[in-house]
């Protein structure tokens, strides 16, 4: 750590070959303008023969990597290390965070490397330079904990958060919030591990006492970890799902509901729509009134109309009393099938066939051609096309069946997917395919008169 | 469409790029994609250790891809370089080299190759005749020049680089008497234009953004072994060519009958294919049209539809969801959508960038997941667009900030939705969005945080990207990504709990370039043919993964801008063994015989021709000099037929007349110093040499260097004053002898006498009496009066008089120089400056005695410079090669302008 002062002017000199790559006028950069330059061999100071294996090196290895030629990346990364020795004190300085990141990585895919290896180049990283240690901390752990080592990850972490260096930046309490939240992460393992085997013990026996009482123990110490990040616009979903489920267990339900709240409300988070879900789930769990579900999924309809649950929001809405929850309902079963990846949604389909005929029952056929008048020109040919008929009778004659039957009402007897599937004979499907054509003869809204 | 039931964490940061205080996310590395968090219960981490392939790769069968196409039969000219636009100047003062426009070089290379463009119109507008102030001691005579006969003596063409060029008097007085004035009119219009079309240039040659999305497109066939291969073709890309091909089982594609085309009226720069419900469709984009194209299953393209984008097209991109629906964006900001149903209607119009202002006016708009949804796309964000609802409203889907860690000077170059439209495909949400540094796959249900970010650190601008179906069950998708200059990079995208991911290290696959190799070794100049051509950028990129029953193969497809299709074939190794790296391959013999065979038919392509070569002289005169006489022969035949069409006179002109000798052995000459040395020093006997040589050529050697200076004083001086010179007579070299004077080998031979009209109406015997007098000479003025002023002499009395009186000053050369007034006027005229001539008037001017002819003296002498040729101008140059070459040195050919 010799080299403080050097890192704390590197803002200065990044700036300054900021403006250098920045030449024409529209801010733009780019990373091959200096292979232009050097064509031209225009003057100014020549690189010296230092500078210049080292970068050569540096292109070796990128290439080894690109190759996938560990062996070859390993053996030129030994001689790259010689950069930490440049006398360039702004290239010195970035050497420390290139050496990790191809460092790292070749040492990820290195069929001979281990973990021990691993470890032994993250611990020797972190102390060269300070501005560093966090963030391959950080990383360290990741890679422990994705081989599952979680007691080394947890060490680690426990080393990183209680590290510091100078004033603290926002970046590095950005930076220390995530390996305290990572930290509680894996104190919520051990927890819900603890639980686990707690589930399985007799309420009566006496190891039950102490195995609660340490979890009530864990259970206060992650919350300090994880409540800090989690106020930190983000998308923190395994953090917010543990902590939940940790406050969920000690009965601080009203806790928990303001995480959550707070988390798919804040506007300076982005629209996560995992973070509607998680309270839609929270409140269901809960047993919350209809009225609230209802709020919660209309917020998550507005962000991802495409989403699964909007299958339990028709359901919620057609169960309810008030008559726009009604129209909603045929609304958001309109939405779901908008969308390339729900064609196929059987459920949709059946969902839709169903409804229609209620809805038009109940003589709302206004709803329906407002509906249907901003799709009317364009859902013919993405759902009910002569292909679609074909293939979908071949793939999934239950789906030709539901969609005909839409088709029908929707576009009238002249539908050509209507018309491929009415004309077909099919032993299982006869009753329903004429079932299915007295119901398009009654409904549709076609010629709602006959 | 699940999504992703938790997803990985990740700071959100508002603000503008480069943002110091964000943690640098980026600083991730590609590894860290592969991580995942146990979840929930612990023991599901501890016995399932996530899988990753960790060394998915795909072998390439040849070290480079390799010519599947003859290469076409119009020559390719790769373009400007960074040379061509860049101050090549020292500043010895910077750390960095800096850029910096060469504005000047190129103003001047205008003003000398287009004269005429760059000064006719002005002397035209000057009317017939115009004045200039001059010195009120001058007559009318010397300020007013008459513009109509300046150009009358320009005859449309520059001297410029040609000592032999002609150059009028009129001329250099007009440039002295006009050029501050028109120099800086000229300067001043040109300048500002000039700069801004360099500009232009320059900025073009950093990243062309005209090809973006790519020029090449695979058209599927009846079996998924067949298809077409679409693609621009000929020096204008304007031909629209449809190449069937067949994918045999190993991999190798075969062409199959010859390619159709369609003749197209502007150069093509995107051609975007899609299978939509079974139909083709081919949608390209030129500079200002777009057409579709419905391609029936024979492979027979039938048009549908062209429209016209008046401020330019940027970008076009088809409807995965149905057939025939596109999207066009223009450079003026509106986006339209083209149904077959409501015809073209426009959905968007913003002349601003979405995010922060940028002058880049490029536009790209693509569809997503709902078929009545676009993306639309600028350098700085992508947004997302409801065409259904009211117009100019829409969600961020990618914003150039904070949010995505974007570095300061980052752009959006690039950007696709990745779905298929097909409800099985999984990446039915999914956008990619390149910039120059990084790749970022957004999800359009969760925008502005990136799903996943990775470095591709590719070196040149990612203009082209094609997200392949998986090569087999369970595979992840192979995401193609092409930079301009031919890099190729291979991702890996699987996914994982509805999460995209990267499976394994991204690769690179050979360029081109790599190509190299497999070509025989040539002659430099068409080695660096081949080289140039190997490097054309990339504008095409297509990929086709045929049904395979064991290893799964890959077929790319790559376009150069020269108009070329390469083809490579990549074989999945999945998962090898820890100890297999990558083997290196090697060009087998139809390799090599294939690229040997396209190299023969690329040289057998002429060459493209210069854009524009200044005319070096005048040769119109000079034509009819020849013209004039009656000559022979097939050597001054092919002569004049070069000069008539201003080439170079090449050795076929001149017919089989030099191979009918035997070619000369290397011999040695006399003088061969070099190889005598290099001799000497491979027996060890160097110093030896070198001995042997100081002692020899000591003498030899320091004469010619005295005399060298010696002449060069003189000249100096006879530019100056006259008389001094008389002292030196006797030091210049003997002239050599006419006769023996080696002849330029175009001259005729009848041209010789008029080189030497002083000697003419002098009897043949007696002009060699003359020379050898005049050469042993005490000069005396009534002596050389007689001896050169012949009575045949056809200038008037009073030019030759003159000519006399400069003989005085240049008494140097007493026999020969007699001409000197035409010599050192006309011909090194072109070298010599205004300067000499002046000081020569003013000799006249004192030496004359008498002043009617004051006047009329520089007049005099000048004429019968107008009257020669510049072939007489040849010799006489030869004959003085003291008094020229020095002033050649010390001035410049200026015209003065």
């Amino acid at each position: 750590m010799s080299d403080f002062s050097e890192e704390l002017i590197k803002s200065t000199t990044e700036d300054d070959q900021g403006e250098r790559c920045e030449l024409s006028g529209t801010g733009m950069h780019f990373p091959w303008l200096q292979k232009h330059i050097e064509t031209v061999a225009t003057g100014g100071k020549k690189e010296k023969d230092f500078a210049q294996t080292t970068s050569a090196c540096l292109s070796f290895i990128q290439e080894a990597l690109l190759k996938h030629q560990w062996q070859q990346a390993a053996e030129y990364m030994h001689s790259y290390l010689q950069v930490l020795e440049d006398s360039d004190s702004c290239k010195r300085q970035a050497a420390p965070e290139i050496i990790w990141k191809l460092g790292s990585e070749i040492l990820y895919y290195h069929p001979k490397s281990n973990v021990e290896a691993f470890n032994a180049f993250a611990d020797r990283m972190k102390n060269i330079g300070v501005m560093n240690y966090l963030k391959i901390s950080l990383q360290h752990a990741l890679y422990l904990l994705h081989h599952g080592m979680l007691e080394d990850a947890n060490r680690n972490l426990s080393q990183a958060e209680t590290w510091r260096y100078g004033e603290k930046s926002s970046s590095q309490e950005v930076l220390i919030n995530l390996i305290q939240a990572y930290k509680g992460l894996l104190q919520y393992y051990a927890w819900s591990k603890k639980k686990m085997e707690l589930s399985q013990l007799d309420k009566d026996d006496y190891a039950y006492n102490t195995a609660s009482q340490n979890m009530l123990d864990h259970s206060w110490k992650t919350s300090v970890n994880l409540g800090a990040l989690i106020q930190i616009p983000g998308v923190w979903d395994p953090f917010v799902k543990s902590y939940v489920e940790m406050l969920e267990f000690y009965g601080d339900q009203d806790g928990a509901r303001e995480v959550l709240t707070n988390y798919a409300y804040d506007e300076k988070f982005p629209s996560n729509p995992n973070a509607h879900i998680y309270l839609y789930n929270f409140l269901k769990r809960e047993k919350a009134p209809r009225e609230k579900l209802i709020s919660v999924l209309k917020i998550l309809y507005q962000i991802v109309p495409s989403h699964k649950l909007m299958l339990e929001f028709h359901r919620l809405l057609r169960k309810s009393e008030k008559e726009e929850h009604h129209k909603l309902g045929l609304e958001v079963l309109f939405a779901v099938l908008d969308f390339a990846g729900c064609t196929k949604n059987i459920t949709a389909w059946k969902y839709l066939a169903k409804y229609l005929r209620q809805t038009l029952m109940g003589s709302h056929l206004a709803w329906v051609q407002e509906e249907w008048s901003s799709r009317k020109n364009w859902w013919p040919g993405f759902h009910f096309s002569y292909f679609w008929a074909k293939s979908d009778w071949k793939e999934d004659k239950a789906l030709a069946c539901e969609k005909a039957l839409v088709a029908g009402v929707l576009s009238g007897k002249g539908c050509r997917y209507f018309r491929y599937i009415s004309k077909q004979d099919h032993q299982v499907f006869r009753k329903k395919i004429k079932r299915m054509k007295k119901l398009v003869k009654k409904y549709s809204i076609i010629n709602p008169g006959l | 469409m699940d999504f992703p039931g938790s997803l990985r964490p990740t700071v959100f940061m508002t603000g503008p790029l480069g943002l110091s205080d964000v943690p640098d996310m980026s600083f991730m590395c590609s590894w860290r994609d592969a991580l995942t968090l146990p979840e929930s219960l612990p023991q599901n981490s501890e016995n399932g250790v996530p899988h990753v392939a960790k060394g998915l790769l795909w072998e390439p069968e040849t070290p480079g891809p390799l010519p599947l196409l003859p290469p076409g039969p119009d020559p390719w000219h790769p373009g400007l370089t960074a040379q061509d636009l860049l101050f090549r100047g020292g500043h010895p003062f910077q750390k960095q080299p800096r850029v910096v426009l060469d504005v000047t070089e190129q103003l001047s290379r205008f003003l000398w190759d287009h004269g005429d463009i760059a000064f006719a119109p002005l002397g035209k507008l000057m009317l017939e005749n115009f004045k200039l102030e001059g010195g009120r001691s001058r007559s009318k005579k010397k300020t007013v020049v008459s513009v109509k006969r300046l150009l009358q003596d320009l005859d449309g063409h520059q001297p410029w680089g040609c000592p032999w060029a002609y150059l009028s008097y009129r001329q250099r007085r007009f440039s002295i008497l006009g050029g501050p004035i028109l120099g800086k009119s000229v300067a001043n219009l040109l300048g500002d234009l000039l700069h801004e079309e360099l500009v232009m240039r320059w900025e073009q040659l950093l990243l062309d953004d005209a090809f973006t999305g790519g020029a090449l497109a695979w058209v599927p066939g009846k079996t998924p072994r067949v298809g077409q291969l679409v693609y621009p073709a000929g020096s204008t890309l304007d031909k629209l060519y449809f190449q069937e091909v067949s994918l045999t089982p190993g991999g190798n594609p075969q062409v199959l009958r010859d390619p159709g085309h369609i003749q197209l009226r502007g150069p093509v720069r995107q051609v975007v294919t899609r299978t939509v419900q079974g139909e083709s469709l081919l949608a390209v984009r030129s500079d200002y049209h777009c057409a579709l194209w419905k391609v029936s299953r024979q492979g027979r393209p039938a048009p549908l539809q062209v429209l016209q984008v008046e401020k330019g097209a940027t970008g076009i991109s088809l409807s995965p969801h149905l057939p025939g629906e596109l999207a066009v964006c223009s450079r003026s900001g509106a986006i339209c959508l083209w149904t077959p149903q409501d015809g073209l209607r426009r959905v968007y119009k913003d002349p601003d960038t979405l995010v922060f202002r940028d002058p880049s006016p490029w536009r790209w708009a693509d569809f997503t997941a709902h078929p009545r949804v676009l993306t639309v796309g600028d350098r700085t964000g992508v947004k997302i667009v409801d065409t259904q609802g009211p117009p100019g409203c829409g969600l961020l889907l990618f914003r150039g900030g904070a949010e995505a860690s974007c570095q300061k000077g980052e752009r959006v170059l690039l950007t696709q939705y990745l779905g298929e439209g097909s409800p099985e495909s999984l990446h039915s949400t999914l956008h990619l969005i390149c910039t120059q540094f990084s790749l970022y796959l957004v999800d359009e249900r969760l925008p502005l945080v990136p799903m996943l970010k990775w470095n591709h650190g590719l070196p040149s601008a990612p203009l082209l990207a094609r997200l392949l179906p998986p090569p087999g069950p369970g595979c992840p998708r192979p995401l193609l990504l092409g930079g301009q200059d031919g890099q190729l990079q291979l991702l890996h995208i699987t996914e994982e709990a509805s999460t995209p991911r990267l499976a394994g290290p991204p690769q690179s696959l050979p360029s081109r370039n790599d190509s190299l190799s497999a070509f025989p070794v040539l002659e430099p100049k068409s080695q660096w043919r081949l080289q140039e051509r190997l490097k054309a950028p990339t504008i095409g990129l297509a990929a086709a993964i045929p049904p395979s029953t064991s290893t799964p193969i890959l077929s790319l497809f790559q376009l150069s801008a020269a108009g070329d299709v390469f083809h490579q074939c990549l074989r999945l190794q999945a998962d090898p063994g820890p100890d297999s790296c990558a083997p290196t391959v090697s060009w087998s013999p139809q390799a090599t015989a294939c690229c040997s065979q396209w190299l023969k038919a690329l040289l057998e392509v002429p060459p493209a021709p210069p854009v524009w070569a200044a005319p070096t002289f005048s040769h119109r005169r000079l034509l009819g000099c020849v013209e004039q006489r009656e000559v022979e022969g097939k050597v001054p035949e092919g002569l004049r037929a070069a000069m008539a069409e201003g080439r170079l006179l090449q050795q076929r002109d001149l017919g089989s007349l030099p191979t009918a000798e035997p070619p000369p052995a290397p011999e040695p000459g006399p003088d061969d110093e070099l190889s005598k040395r290099l001799e000497a020093a491979w027996e060890g006997q160097a110093a030896a040499w070198w001995e042997r040589r100081q002692g020899r050529s000591s003498g030899p050697r320091q004469q010619p260097k005295r005399h060298k200076r010696r002449t060069q004083l003189s000249s100096t001086f006879s530019s100056l004053s006259g008389r001094l010179e008389l002292s030196d007579a006797t030091s210049p070299p003997p002239s050599p002898d006419p006769e023996a004077r080696p002849r330029p080998p175009g001259t005729p031979p009848s041209q010789e006498l008029a080189q030497e009209h002083w000697a003419r109406g002098v009897p043949l015997e007696r002009q060699q009496t003359l020379r050898d007098y005049m050469a042993k000479l005490p000069l005396r003025e009534d002596a050389l009066e007689d001896a050169s002023a012949p009575p045949s002499q056809t200038s008037s009395i009073r030019a030759t008089r003159s000519r006399q009186r400069t003989l005085q000053d240049n008494t140097a050369k007493p026999p020969l120089q007699r001409d000197t007034p035409e010599g050192a006027s006309a011909p090194p005229s072109q070298t010599s400056s205004i300067w000499a001539t002046r000081s020569r008037q003013r000799t006249l001017q004192d030496n004359t005695a008498k002043p009617p002819l004051q006047r009329d003296t520089p007049e005099g002498a000048f004429v019968p410079s107008s009257q020669t040729s510049s072939i007489q101008a040849t010799p006489s140059r030869q004959q003085t090669p003291v008094l020229s070459g020095s002033q050649r040195i010390r001035k410049k050919p200026r015209m003065g302008f």
